[in-house]
């Protein structure tokens, strides 16, 4: 695809060389209806946590596009994803946000399946059916590839897409910051308090750029700030370290992943957080320390927010979440964001992330709230037909881009953006629109995983 | 008519009269109000299910022969 130059999205109405995307992307019904069977079913999408699902028959439902889907786990253990649609009717078969069970009963005729989606009821099997409905060919509809990633799930519906770590590339390595425990290994995580949803009136690409490096709209926190959610009762945040460090905007070309980073000049410490609670401080502080000793220069990088292509947005350090932007037509967009902390983490810590994040994140979080305000209305504004007319800038930055950037011996993969002097950059949101173009034109994976 | 049968109240070891004259106990219940886990007793339509264990439908039950002592 990066062959293709023209197209109807790719320097079309995503048109990148002019840095203007078309308004129409956002709010047209039928370029959504397009979006949907180009994008959410052959890219791969982040289903949920292993923590969620640690016995077998735990189950979490979960939504990939605007499919419902049921992530269980079978009395083997093994791990599935599945269509919440009865083969008979269509009934969901599954209307609990999760939970544990032996089967999966559509309450409509009361078709049964098993936890690895077999059908195993069929009411009146032997009088109506006569025995003779195979029911080896009606179990659910499994996704057609799911990988775990270091405890999280991800699934694809379309069987020629990459795999999952080749999907990510490189871009697994800022990934990790995300999924990692605070002292850099791979001990275990759990989503603490359920997983907050809830609905904006806004196109899911609203979220998804901001996610994906917008740090223009931080005007929009000031009052935030000011107020001083932070775990230290100052600002929004507590990463004192970023003062000293370089702040970079990573892409990936090829995937349409993005992210800030912050790197720190070789040799300087991790400042101190959390000061006002001394047993987190002490826990963030000896994790940090075991974290940059086996982490080596790696160790320098602390994470930011970012986007893993199309729709799952990362949070990795202050607050640690995940979320998706699942569409809900081209005016709407149903938020999940699931919080992370370390399974093994003592309660007090647990406690004190878990006020933390909601305080920041969610329908209740007031930095989540300043973004909705600003989604809401951008789309709103957006969807007049004087308004359709006039395309958005995305020319910040245009040109600046680096390639095989190195810090004091610190070599960063991907497409570089330093905005430690010039304070802000469109390149990750260029890079996500891009992916997006490609997307919507290409006619399969043939095309999209031109690295091959 | 028969009183219908809330499926979701049997448990294990409940003894059941379920269609073709057929008798099975509980072995365990999904709690689904649809289907119940269950063991043939007896089943004179087709005695080859005798201790065979299968999933009962609620429309098939026509009435609790036995409830089990906890």
């Amino acid at each position: 695809m990066a062959t293709k130059t023209k197209g109807r999205f790719v320097n079309g109405l995503v048109d990148m060389k002019a840095g203007k995307i078309s308004r129409e992307i956002f709010v047209n019904e039928e370029i959504y209806a397009e979006e949907q069977e180009q994008v959410f079913t052959r890219a791969w999408l982040f289903i949920g946590h292993e923590s969620q699902v640690p016995k077998p028959g735990d189950y979490f439902v979960s939504g990939m596009g605007e499919e419902s889907v049921i992530l269980c786990r079978d009395r083997e253990g093994a791990l599935h994803v599945f269509l919440n649609s009865c083969r008979h009717r269509g009934m969901k078969v599954c209307r609990y946000d999760e939970g544990n069970t032996p089967v999966f009963t559509c309450p409509y005729h009361g078709w049964s399946y098993a936890t690895d989606g077999k059908l195993v009821g069929v009411p009146f099997f032997k009088d109506a059916y006569h025995e003779k409905l195979d029911k080896s060919k009606w179990g659910l509809v499994e996704v057609a590839q799911m990988e775990v990633y270091k405890g999280s799930i991800w699934a694809t519906w379309d069987p020629a897409a990459p795999p999952f770590t080749e999907y990510l590339g490189d871009f697994k390595m800022f990934f990790d910051l995300s999924l990692e425990a605070w002292n850099g290994t791979d001990e275990p995580l759990e989503v603490i308090g359920g997983v907050q949803k809830w609905l904006i009136p806004c196109n899911w690409k609203f979220p998804a750029e901001n996610f994906s490096g917008d740090s223009y709209h931080n005007i929009s926190h000031r009052s935030v700030d000011m107020v001083g959610i932070g775990p230290s009762g100052t600002g929004r945040r507590d990463t004192q370290e970023r003062a000293d460090s370089r702040r970079l905007q990573v892409s990936f070309p090829d995937r349409g992943h993005q992210t800030g980073i912050y790197v720190l000049p070789g040799g300087s410490p991790t400042a101190a957080s959390y000061q006002q609670s001394p047993e987190v401080a002490d826990y963030f502080r000896e994790a940090e320390e075991k974290r940059r000793a086996i982490k080596g220069e790696w160790g320098r990088v602390t994470g930011s927010p970012g986007e893993i292509f199309p729709n799952t947005a990362l949070h990795p350090r202050q607050p640690r979440s995940i979320a998706v932007w699942h569409p809900r037509g081209a005016h709407q967009t149903e938020v999940w964001r699931w919080y992370l902390v370390d399974a093994g983490a003592p309660y007090a810590v647990k406690d004190f992330l878990r006020q933390y994040y909601i305080r920041y994140s969610g329908p209740g979080g007031l930095t989540e709230q300043d973004d909705m305000e600003n989604w809401n209305y951008a789309h709103s504004a957006s969807r007049g037909t004087i308004a359709r007319r006039h395309p958005y800038s995305y020319e910040q930055g245009m040109g600046s881009e680096q390639t095989n950037f190195e810090l004091d011996g610190l070599k960063i993969p991907g497409t570089v953006m330093d905005l430690t002097e010039a304070k802000s950059s469109e390149q990750n949101l260029r890079n996500f629109y891009k992916r997006w173009a490609e997307f919507m034109d290409a006619p399969s994976w043939d095309e999209l995983a031109d690295w091959r | 008519m028969a009183e219908v049968v809330n499926v979701r109240l049997l448990k294990a070891g409940d003894k059941l009269q379920v269609s073709h004259g057929a008798t099975v106990v509980v072995v365990s219940n999904p709690l689904d109000g649809v289907w119940i886990f269950a063991r043939y007793l007896a089943s004179p339509e087709d005695p080859s299910l005798e201790g065979t264990e299968d999933m009962i439908f609620a429309q098939d039950i026509i009435e609790v022969l036995e409830i089990s002592g906890d």
